[in-house]
């Protein structure tokens, strides 16, 4: 059962077991909600906490993993095993080479629920499989099974084993990335549901902290930062299960805190109130929640959704909106100024909407669409019912922007289907000789608003230089133009994407504050040329993309989190327009959050929980409320702090972090801050979690799951939106930190730590099409040490790919590879090659640019600086930076 | 004009941006507790922001026209602090970054707080002084 799992980078591997969670949801039969068939009411399995449950739950229990185990041999023939099955089987004969299988096939993104975990069976303590269990490489699960078993009893829910590493002896193992983070281990009881899904998904919402600290004072000595890490809004990729809708608008919440009722409550009173897992405060159950509205008959409480779904989405009634749920709206603002025709934006532009189309959100068919195009004046097009010719309007006042006419410019998609088509043919021609040069961005934006401003939706924003005339012209630094018109976009419910191609300096900075305070996106394309196919497939790939994205409208998203819990700062494309209240008037696909907590009193609950509501419309006009909930533990003790924490969530948040820095102080200061908070966490976990004795001077400790934190870091000191350098582009940079704030662990992750493949001597069964897709070849680490003369190399970013041919690659090699005699005929620089798949999710096409090891120097420069374990410069190799970490851990 | 009458000026205007400052406390407790919303609060706000900065200042400069070199001396550091925020231009309440600087704004307001609460007493104490001299 070698199946690469473990070799799949994160995109493919999140992607497997998603797949692999539909094999278990649709396994759903197998289980049935706490059944009658042993004599105890459903509701009696909710008793309230600290009541031991009765015993027969458990053998009850452990028969529906063994039913589970075998669907799944049956139904898949599959030998992929969940933690908790495994452990409801102890005592069976899974040998180690189960378990062995169910390590290597641990991978990011899978929702581990404990539902099947043992409560208090004593019998398993000594169970003699477990002693011999090696702590291995992947250990983590196999610690966590012993310590289950071995912590059993009063509490029943025992910690986090912690392993220390030496930093300085093991160097980072890229594979180690996607090991899933430590399991959320709740005590048993804390859920009434069965079902798999019913904790969160790391890729919905993921915790910094897998087992919360019970007072701030423990969180403190440990110096991790606590944050939460979400995407509610995430896409599901081919296999994804659907996030389950709730129709019948029976949407039980608490009196007090309006939590949504979820998987974590408790029905008391026999089943006829529930309590609240937040603030304890005792609910009625609706009425019409045991009732099955589309088959007018009595329904059963245990298959609703939001009891067994950790992500779910109410339809939402009339109470829950503030106006009638409102059309997509959309309004292209084309930058036709003698740059970027030239360019070929302009038509690359107008070809990819017209192919996109049909692509653009329109269920209902109530989108509108309009277009206008500016350089130094406004171009409105009008396009009236019944005709299928655009007329165009020239506003040349900017300063005192009007629209030209009062209707016809804002027209519905599927009515002006033919029109707009026309039109879209047209714009090209049309500005063909335009010779005027210069942006009037601004007006064109406050023209665009006010033709949405009624109804709200999203400004797309296509500009090709620096914007110069009107309001907003930034040719005189720091203009607050976007930063007031952001909040009156965010206010009117319009969201803005900025798409820039500029060759030269665009003030990238300044610009993308309207997409970050308005929940949109920044796109940039230095130096765009639509002449080089790459550029023009890039930008339609990407373009296209964001115009296919099914967007949430009038959004507004808030956390609520148990009693002692405090959301106290927010990061990411909002508007904070309450202390908790982040305001998105269109939210995109795979957006990224993070919202730091802290512990404000001393937590007495055994498990907390965080629940994130996103109200928004959906683009076919229906109001509805995105749940997402999470239950962690708690816990007293410092190592199961130190056990549980996660470091890509903690990587994901100092990106955050280290931006907002930048922004607020130096980009020297966003540095030190994150080496400083990396530095306090390895003291923090030297003088608590080591002896400190003799050995303790040649060694940097870390807990195991904590090992690849400082190169992640180091790849975020050496990222193009925080490096020190004084080369890059403030462009560049700006744009690199609108990348570092809003994606995705998933995209983040590579996008610090790129991947790095070594194509010439894969094993043989990569590239071909696997079980669970393509089979990668495994992830070297990022040093050119790694590089051979005779080599093919993949280095990529999510962004960016560079292929790195040696200069000795056999003629064959190349051949095969690039379709060409030898490696002399062979181009460095920027290309296409074949199709190639995007694996992860987000509208992002990489670059691809072939490296020769005796090519161009900026090139091979270029992709030399992804390999970020390497010295470059005046940065720091891994082993530097590690020794200087120790330097400045062993002072102190 | 004599000495009394300056200082009797100045309590009352001290009483003025004293109240003033109360008003900006009592905004920005709102804006934590969801009272008022930020975009509100800020364009509330920000309308008070110079005339207050402005106030301050006159009252110095009378102090400097009528030779009163302690109570001008007392008013510098708080007109030389308002001075720099203006020339950095970060004088005014941004609404979109309210909630991150709100501590350091209400640290702030407080501070202004108690230095019109003692240049009150000041003024007070001033004043009684100079009248009294004045009737002697
Ligand atoms: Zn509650």
């Amino acid at each position: 059962m070698a199946t690469p799992a473990e070799q799949l980078p994160p995109g493919w591997a999140a992607e497997w077991l998603t797949w692999n969670a539909t094999e278990t949801a649709t396994g759903r039969t197998q289980w049935e909600p706490p059944a009658p068939q042993g004599g105890v009411a459903p509701y009696a399995d909710n008793a309230p906490t600290g009541s031991p449950p009765p015993a027969h739950h458990h053998a009850k229990r452990r028969q529906y993993a063994a039913g589970q185990t075998q669907a799944y041999y049956g139904g898949g023939g599959e030998a992929i095993l969940d933690p908790g099955y495994l452990a409801g089987q102890a005592d069976s004969t899974w040998g180690s080479a189960a378990l062995y299988a169910w390590q290597t096939h641990a991978a990011p993104g899978v929702a581990q629920p404990q539902y099947y975990a043992p409560t208090t069976e004593p019998e398993y303590i000594n169970q003699p499989g477990y002693g011999q269990q090696q702590p291995a490489t992947y250990g983590q699960p196999v610690d966590n099974l012993a310590n289950q078993f071995g912590g059993m009893g009063i509490a029943g829910q025992k910690g986090f084993q912690l392993y220390t590493t030496n930093l300085l002896t093991s160097p980072p193992d890229p594979r180690d990335l996607q090991i899933p983070p430590p399991e959320i281990r709740l005590p048993p009881n804390s859920c009434i549901s069965p079902s798999p899904t019913a904790n969160s998904d790391p890729s919905y919402q993921r915790c910094t902290l897998n087992a919360i600290p019970t007072a701030s004072s423990l969180l403190g000595k440990a110096k991790i930062p606590l944050a939460l890490i979400l995407t509610p809004y995430r896409s599901l990729k081919e296999g994804d299960e659907p996030v389950p809708v709730i129709t019948d608008t029976v949407i039980a919440r608490c009196r007090r805190c309006r939590t949504y009722i979820n998987p974590y409550v408790q029905f008391i009173d026999g089943g006829n109130r529930w309590r609240c897992c937040m603030c304890n405060m005792t609910n009625e159950v609706p009425q019409l929640f045991d009732w099955d509205q589309v088959r007018n008959q009595p329904g059963d409480r245990w298959a609703r959704a939001e009891l067994n779904h950790s992500v779910v989405e109410f339809v939402a009634p009339t109470e829950y909106m503030v106006r009638p749920p409102q059309p997509a709206v959309y309004i292209f603002l084309i930058d036709v100024s003698n740059t970027a025709v030239q360019s070929g934006m302009v038509a690359t532009a107008t070809r990819t909407i017209k192919e996109n189309l049909d692509r653009i959100p329109d269920e209902d068919g109530r989108t509108k669409v309009a277009i206008i195009c500016f350089d130094t004046s406004l171009y409105f097009f009008s396009l009236p019912q019944g005709t299928t010719e655009a007329s165009m309007l020239v506003v040349s006042d900017i300063d005192d922007v009007f629209l030209p006419k009062p209707n016809d410019l804002l027209v519905n998609l599927a009515e002006a289907r033919e029109s707009m088509e026309n039109l879209l043919d047209k714009i090209g021609n049309m500005f063909q000789e335009n010779s005027i040069i210069g942006s009037a961005l601004g007006p064109a934006l406050q023209a665009g608003f006010k033709l949405m401003s009624p109804i709200g939706g999203k400004i797309m924003v296509l500009s090709s230089s620096l914007p110069s005339a009107g309001a907003g012209g930034l040719l005189q630094a720091a203009v607050p133009f976007y930063k007031t018109f952001a909040i009156e976009c965010s206010r009117a419910q319009v969201s803005v994407d900025m798409f820039l191609f500029s060759s030269a300096y665009q003030d990238v900075a300044t610009l993308a504050c309207l997409p970050h305070y308005t929940s949109g996106q920044t796109y940039y394309y230095p130096a765009f040329n639509a002449g080089r196919a790459e550029d023009a497939i890039k930008f339609a790939h990407e373009f296209g993309e964001v115009l296919a994205m099914p967007i949430m409208l009038e959004a507004v998203m808030r956390v609520r989190a148990s009693r002692g819990l405090r959301m106290s700062s927010f990061h990411g494309n909002f508007f904070v327009r309450s202390t908790d209240l982040l305001a998105m008037p269109a939210v995109p696909l795979d957006q990224s959050y993070a919202i730091e907590i802290q512990i404000e009193e001393t937590i007495n609950t055994p498990f907390v929980v965080f629940q994130t509501a996103v109200l928004h419309t959906t683009c076919y006009g229906e109001r509805r409320i995105r749940v997402v909930t999470m239950a962690l533990p708690t816990t007293s003790s410092l190592s199961e702090v130190f056990a549980s924490a996660d470091q890509v969530a903690i990587a994901t948040f100092f990106a955050n972090k280290a931006v907002e820095r930048s922004l607020t102080h130096k980009l020297e200061d966003a540095r030190d801050l994150v080496q400083k908070s990396l530095i306090d966490i390895l003291i923090a976990y030297k003088t608590s979690m080591t002896s400190g004795g003799a050995g303790a001077s040649a060694q940097l400790a870390i807990s195991e799951n904590l090992k690849m934190l400082p190169v992640l870091t180091l790849g975020l000191l050496k990222n193009v939106g925080v490096r020190q350098s004084t080369q890059i582009p403030p462009d560049l940079r700006a744009y690199a930190q609108a990348l570092l704030t809003s994606l995705p662990s998933q995209l983040l992750i590579p996008y610090l730590y790129p991947t790095f493949y070594s194509l010439h001597n894969m094993p043989p069964e990569a590239g071909e099409i696997g079980e669970h897709g393509v089979i990668l070849p495994p992830p070297l680490p990022l040093t050119s040490e790694r590089l051979e003369r005779h080599g093919l190399y993949l280095i990529e970013d999510g962004q960016t790919m560079f292929l790195w041919v040696g200069r000795d690659a056999v003629p064959q090699l190349v051949a095969d590879v690039f379709d060409l005699p030898s490696y002399d005929a062979l181009r460095g620089g920027k290309t296409t090659l074949r199709k190639i798949r995007e694996m992860r999710r987000g509208p992002y096409y990489p670059h691809l640019y072939i490296v020769k090891e005796d090519g161009e120097p900026p090139l091979r420069l270029w992709a030399l600086s992804a390999l970020i374990q390497d010295r470059a410069d005046v940065l720091p190799s891994y082993q530097q930076f590690i020794s200087t970490l120790k330097e400045k851990v062993s002072s102190t | 004009m004599g000495a009394g009458w300056l200082f009797l000026f100045a309590v009352l205007y001290s009483a003025g941006l004293l109240f003033g400052m109360v008003f900006f406390v009592i905004m920005f407790s709102d804006l934590e507790s969801d009272y008022i919303n930020p975009i509100d609060l800020c364009n509330k706000l920000n309308q008070f922001v110079l005339p207050e900065y402005g106030a301050h200042a006159f009252l110095a400069l009378l102090f400097l026209l009528w030779g009163q070199w302690t109570a001008f001396l007392w008013n510098v550091p708080l007109l030389a602090y308002n001075g720099n925020k203006v020339f950095n231009k970060n004088h005014m309440y941004d609404a979109t970054e309210i909630f991150r600087t709100l501590p350091s704004h209400q640290k702030e307001t407080y501070f202004k707080l108690a230095f019109y609460l003692l240049s009150f007493f000041y003024y007070l104490y001033r004043m009684i002084v100079a009248l009294v001299a004045e009737n002697a």
